[in-house]
């Protein structure tokens, strides 16, 4: 097959002296889907940003279709035709679905007013063939993680770019979406589309890509046939080292009850019940998972938790105390989160990786502050940093460095290490491994495994249920804002607890 | 009747350069751009105005010129906070005092003359008599013989706000100000768009410049401005850029200079200037309370 664009030898220096892209040198076929596949950091997207003119190369060279080509800005290559998915979701969350998708596209009448029955019957005609379930005229702040990422998608769509680069597309779908969006891509690819995927998840691309090409720390391991390529060669091409998949669970007791939710109802200010006589409960040493299709109450439950949200009624209990309406210092000093909306929840993104390192601790801990807490001490924060750089391996050039500089799975690590190294004895953990690469699903893992040990109770909502089966004691699944199901793992396997995500019923073999 | 048919008249006469300032700082409000040099460009607007007026006998190039200093100092706006990429509150603070040195050398190096320059020569933008309407008693006084400046500001307001929110361009305008690497992603420069939003600012800080120094009155005196681009800088932050908010602030500040002028019968000239001063700090505090309220819900 023709290639359809060829990189060569492409540099890219952060500075002062952090080397991206190492002379990385890669084609790309028409009609292909090519996954990227590397570790945190390893440069993925910074290849595909200067691919897409996102950012300047700092040598090496491009050719497109035959012609040599530098793009300066996104909208040359979405002219050129070549269009791109971010990994942090770039949408204006003010504006309605249609107009995100028409924004730089819009459809005019006379004197350049805007058609907007025009726009949103295109929109709408878009959201049918590729059979997304968004609604045109919803807010885009209103709706999901997931909903906005089919929003960009779609927006992609919605210009006919004939090379579509998809930075993660996945990592914020449900297991349900999955496919669709699988399908989706197929069939573009067999229209002549080119795809470049970029994905942690080497099942994802193993089922869809045709060729896979590694980085590693910002130089190209290889590029291979999918057909020829298997799971751990991959993660071991990815990681340089052997990956070990199955269960790392030791048997091990659970202790007494350390959170308790009690006949937990939440009502919407819509008025819609949200969520409906909630009870879960996770004992010291217990990993319990919450799993279910996204929107069928787990935000309203982790909100909850952390007081975001009020209760219409019932209670919520850690650690022998009833943390209701505690003010949020109160339930920080029970309870350590991991939020899933790392950009806007769990860190200060415009802040220096010290000062979200020490976050909550600063309160908590009498050692980084003097002057009975008014004044904050930085050399301890330095410290306690490297402490957290060490303990959870995170890539990193120092803590004086902003946080948003560091790469999703880095800015992960980051967050879990601050709130692991709390001494809340209770875990909530919300998506802790979405977004990250084998490598560093597999450390995080077994830091929660470490957690377990250690008697702390955890309770952990994932879309991914190969995740749940190889972590927790226990599954509780959530259909339309209840609790259907409290299974324990070994007695269950991943048929019934999909049945019940998606059907909410108990599964009748 | 007289008193009241006055006080309306002096409402709308001091209402008309704030609301045309205001409507270019709801460009670049929406555009995402801390603007405070409307103070600056509508100083720039009112020199130059009177200079073509003056050069030419003729109000047309007036507001053409004041429209051209005024995106002048637009320019030098875009200059440095665009493309250089300096502090946009710098550069407002900077241009504001550059308007003020810069018109107020220009008249002592033209015109030979200090603090004030009129001369028979200006011509003033005419008044417009509308047929019939004119002869409807107390109606007809108010809604005809208003300066030319007065209609297009009317008509400013209803074009700015289509512009904003029924156009493309508004579209464009308003995503740059609410996120503008996803207007840039979507192939848009932000940018671009922003050079636009403050070109277009100049032009309605021209307008108003034309209509201080070719409508109010017909001379130019050193900083003639007189704080109007603040104020219309605080109608603008008061009801978040919204056009049709940015009328109704900019005449009830019309209306209480207005009563501040007919206060002047029984109270000293300095207290009754303050008026429309005290009232912006009213409103602006008002407004804040009721933020931070509803912050706290
Ligand atoms: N704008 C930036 N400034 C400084 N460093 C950056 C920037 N963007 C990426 N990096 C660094 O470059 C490396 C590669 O990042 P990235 O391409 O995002 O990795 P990946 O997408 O493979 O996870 C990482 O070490 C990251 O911290
Ligand atoms: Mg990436």
């Amino acid at each position: 097959m023709a290639d359809i664009i060829e990189m060569d030898r492409i540099v890219k220096i952060f500075p002062p002296s952090l080397v991206a892209l190492d002379a990385v040198s890669v084609k790309f076929a028409k009609g292909e889907i090519h996954a990227i596949v590397g570790e945190n950091g390893a440069g993925k997207s910074t290849l595909m940003k200067i691919l897409y003119g996102m950012q300047p190369a700092d040598s090496g060279e491009m050719v497109y279709n035959g012609k040599k080509v530098k793009f300066s800005d996104p909208g040359e290559a979405i002219l050129a035709g070549i269009g791109m998915v971010h990994q942090e979701i770039m949408l204006i969350p003010q504006y309605t679905v249609w107009e995100n998708v028409v924004l730089g596209y819009e459809p005019v009448k006379f004197g350049g007013r805007l058609d907007v029955k025009k726009a949103r019957e295109l929109v709408k005609q878009k959201i049918d063939e590729f059979g997304f379930n968004l609604n045109a005229d919803a807010k885009v702040e209103d709706i999901s993680v997931a909903a906005r990422q089919k929003v960009e998608i779609l927006k992609l769509l919605f210009r006919n770019v004939s090379v579509l680069i998809m930075d993660e597309p996945t990592s914020v779908l449900t297991p349900q979406e999955i496919p669709q969006l699988f399908g989706e891509l197929k069939r573009l690819r067999d229209n002549g589309h080119t795809i470049l995927f970029i994905s942690h998840h080497l099942e994802e691309v193993l089922e869809l890509s045709d060729r896979i090409t590694v980085l590693r720390k910002g130089k190209k391991v290889g590029t291979i046939k999918t057909a020829e390529a298997t799971k751990a060669g991959l993660a071991q091409m990815m990681v340089g080292r052997e990956v070990i998949f199955d269960s790392i669970r030791k048997n091990q007791t659970a202790g007494a009850v350390l959170f308790q939710t009690t006949a937990l109802n939440y009502t919407d200010p819509d008025k819609r019940p949200r969520l409906i006589d909630v009870n879960i409960q996770v004992r010291a040493g217990e990993i319990v998972g919450v799993a279910g299709v996204e929107g069928n109450g787990q935000l309203e439950l982790v909100n909850l938790i952390m007081g975001l949200i009020e209760p219409t009624s019932g209670s919520i209990k850690a650690v022998g105390e009833d943390i209701t309406r505690k003010p949020i210092l109160e339930k920080r000093k029970r309870v350590a989160f991991v939020p899933q909306d790392r950009a806007n929840m769990g860190a200060s993104i415009s802040a220096n990786i010290a000062e979200n390192v020490i976050m909550t601790h600063h309160r908590l801990d009498q050692r980084f502050t003097r002057w009975a807490g008014r004044i904050l001490d930085f050399k301890q924060a330095a410290s306690f940093t490297d402490e957290v750089r060490r303990k959870f391996d995170i890539q990193m050039s120092s803590g004086e460095a902003v946080f948003k500089s560091l790469s999703g799975g880095n800015q992960q690590k980051v967050i879990l290490g601050r709130e692991l190294l709390l001494e809340a004895p209770f875990i909530l953990l919300d998506q802790p491994t979405r977004g990250l690469d084998v490598g560093s699903i597999e450390y995080v893992h077994q830091r929660i495994i470490d957690m377990r040990a250690q008697k702390r109770g955890i309770l952990m909502i994932s879309a991914d249920l190969e995740e749940l089966f190889r972590l927790t004691d226990r599954i509780v699944v959530m259909h339309k804002g209840r609790v259907v199901a409290d299974l324990v793992t070994e007695k269950t396997n991943v048929t019934e607890v999909g049945y019940l995500m998606l059907e909410g019923a108990a599964y009748e073999a | 009747m007289n008193i009241i048919i006055g006080l309306i008249n002096g409402m709308i006469t001091s209402a008309t350069p704030i609301l045309l300032a205001a409507l270019g700082g709801s460009l670049t409000y929406y555009a995402g751009i801390f603007n405070i040099a409307m103070e600056g460009m509508m100083l720039g607007g009112a020199f130059f105005g009177m200079l073509g007026s003056y050069y030419f006998h003729s109000w047309p190039m007036g507001i053409l010129f004041a429209i051209l200093g005024a995106i002048l100092m637009a320019l030098i706006f875009i200059l440095f906070a665009v493309v250089l990429k300096m502090d946009e509150f710098i550069t407002g603070i900077g241009l504001n005092l550059f308007s003020v040195g810069a018109t107020t050398y220009m008249l002592r190096q033209i015109f030979k003359v200090k603090g004030a320059f009129s001369s028979p020569e200006i011509v003033p933008i005419p008044k417009i008599d509308i047929p019939w309407i004119k002869d409807i008693p107390v109606v007809g006084e108010i809604i005809s013989g208003q300066n030319l400046i007065v209609y297009l500001t009317l008509l400013a307001t209803i074009v700015v706000s289509y512009l904003v929110f029924k156009t493309r361009f508004g579209l464009r305008l308003r995503a740059a100000g609410y996120n503008r690497t996803s207007l840039d992603t979507s192939g848009v420069s932000a940018n671009r768009i922003r050079v636009w939003s403050l070109i277009l600012c100049g032009v309605l800080c021209g307008l108003a410049g034309s209509f201080l120094s070719l409508g109010y009155v017909t001379l130019f005196s050193e900083g003639m401005s007189a704080g109007r681009g603040w104020i219309s800088l605080a109608a603008v932050i008061l009801v978040s850029g919204n056009p049709t908010g940015i009328a109704l602030i900019s005449l009830l500040f019309g209306f209480t200079d207005g009563l501040g002028l007919f206060m002047q019968r029984s109270l000293p000239s300095q207290f009754t200037s303050m008026v429309p001063y005290v009232a912006t700090l009213i409103a602006l505090f008002v407004y804040s309370v009721r933020l931070k309220k509803k912050q706290t819900i």
